[in-house]
């Protein structure tokens, strides 16, 4: 067990401070758990890209071509022009969050300044920032600016007083989503954390062992799975619904 | 009444109130799920996937509540 009686709760984040302001900050303990998850996604993807054989498929290929072929059918479902970016990302998003997750299945926090990755919320913050840029981009490129600015005003059918009160929860809408977006993935991990460290401080070490151990098997595999994959298919869900009423508008 | 015990009742308040809305969203969406089910037994497989994904929405609220809450008290309130 690492956490200790006197020891910090996780929840703080050892920060070095750039020097120019308040949000100028760096949680240097985060930049290297993440990068030990970065590293080990691309070693891990480039490991299966390798490994790869045409006329035999090994256990690894067919697990990651379902997962890869689920990705790419549910993109093309939601939003067909925009598979061409949206399916590496929301692949390379999806496989991130489940490494960075499983890793902690090994006992990392053991390490001074390493924890699970997405338990700070910058790190998750980050991932929903790229698919917000990225959401407004291909919306844009869509409608054009006008028609951007016009989808703020759904729905299209009421009469024009009645659109703009529509406009501020439009608003609230799309900034809503890269939120909860990242605070899902962040509330879950982080509280995955702090019920190891409540049973380190709650229960004596011979017990905490076994309750630490099942609570990882549930927490670590179940609730990691399921994270990292809501978190991959809202980003693709999200690329559909920004397409809401595009087809009806410009097939008359 | 000093800045701890302030946090701490409100994360009381918070965890409970999430508790009672992702119940009852988790009962909801079990609900629905045996509904399908016993309409029609052979798309269990695909329910079931649907109703993980589900639960896992709705319990992301109280997670973010509860993560927020831990903030409070840890951080903030230790101050």
């Amino acid at each position: 067990m690492r956490f200790l009686a006197d020891e910090q709760p996780p929840v703080t984040h050892p920060t070095v401070d750039l020097g120019c302001g308040t949000w100028c900050t760096l949680n240097y303990d985060s930049v290297i758990s993440s990068g030990i998850a970065i590293l080990v996604t691309i070693i891990a993807a480039i490991l299966i890209a390798r490994s790869m054989n045409s006329n035999r498929p090994n256990r690894v290929q067919a697990l990651a071509e379902w997962a890869f072929s689920y990705v790419r059918r549910t993109s093309n479902e939601n939003a067909p022009d925009a598979s061409t970016f949206v399916v590496p990302l929301a692949a390379t998003i999806g496989f991130y969050i489940l490494v960075a997750n499983y890793l902690d299945f090994l006992p990392i926090t053991l390490v001074r300044d390493v924890h699970p990755a997405n338990t700070d919320v910058n790190q998750t913050a980050s991932m929903a920032a790229v698919v917000f840029v990225l959401l407004h981009w291909y919306n844009i490129r869509l409608r054009g600016f006008k028609g951007y600015l016009l989808y703020y005003t759904r729905p299209h059918e009421l009469p024009v007083w009645a659109r703009a009160i529509f406009v501020p929860l439009n608003i609230i809408e799309e900034v809503v989503k890269p939120v909860t977006l990242s605070l899902r993935l962040f509330g879950n991990l982080l509280a995955g954390l702090l019920m190891l460290y409540v049973i380190g401080l709650l229960l004596p070490p011979i017990l905490a062992t076994p309750v630490v151990a099942i609570w990882k098997l549930f927490d670590v595999l179940f609730i990691g799975l399921i994270q990292a994959f809501i978190f991959m298919l809202l980003t693709l869900v999200y690329f559909g619904l920004a397409r809401e009423g595009f087809e009806q508008e410009h097939s008359h | 009444m000093d800045h701890l015990a302030a946090a701490m009742i409100a994360f009381g308040i918070a965890l409970g109130g999430g508790a009672i809305g992702a119940a009852i969203g988790d009962g909801l969406v079990g609900n629905a799920t045996i509904n399908g089910v016993a309409r029609q037994p052979e798309a269990r497989g695909q329910l079931q996937g649907i109703m993980f994904i589900i639960i896992g929405l709705v319990e992301g609220m109280y997670f973010i509540n509860l993560a927020f809450g831990a903030l409070f008290v840890f951080s903030l309130g230790a101050k």
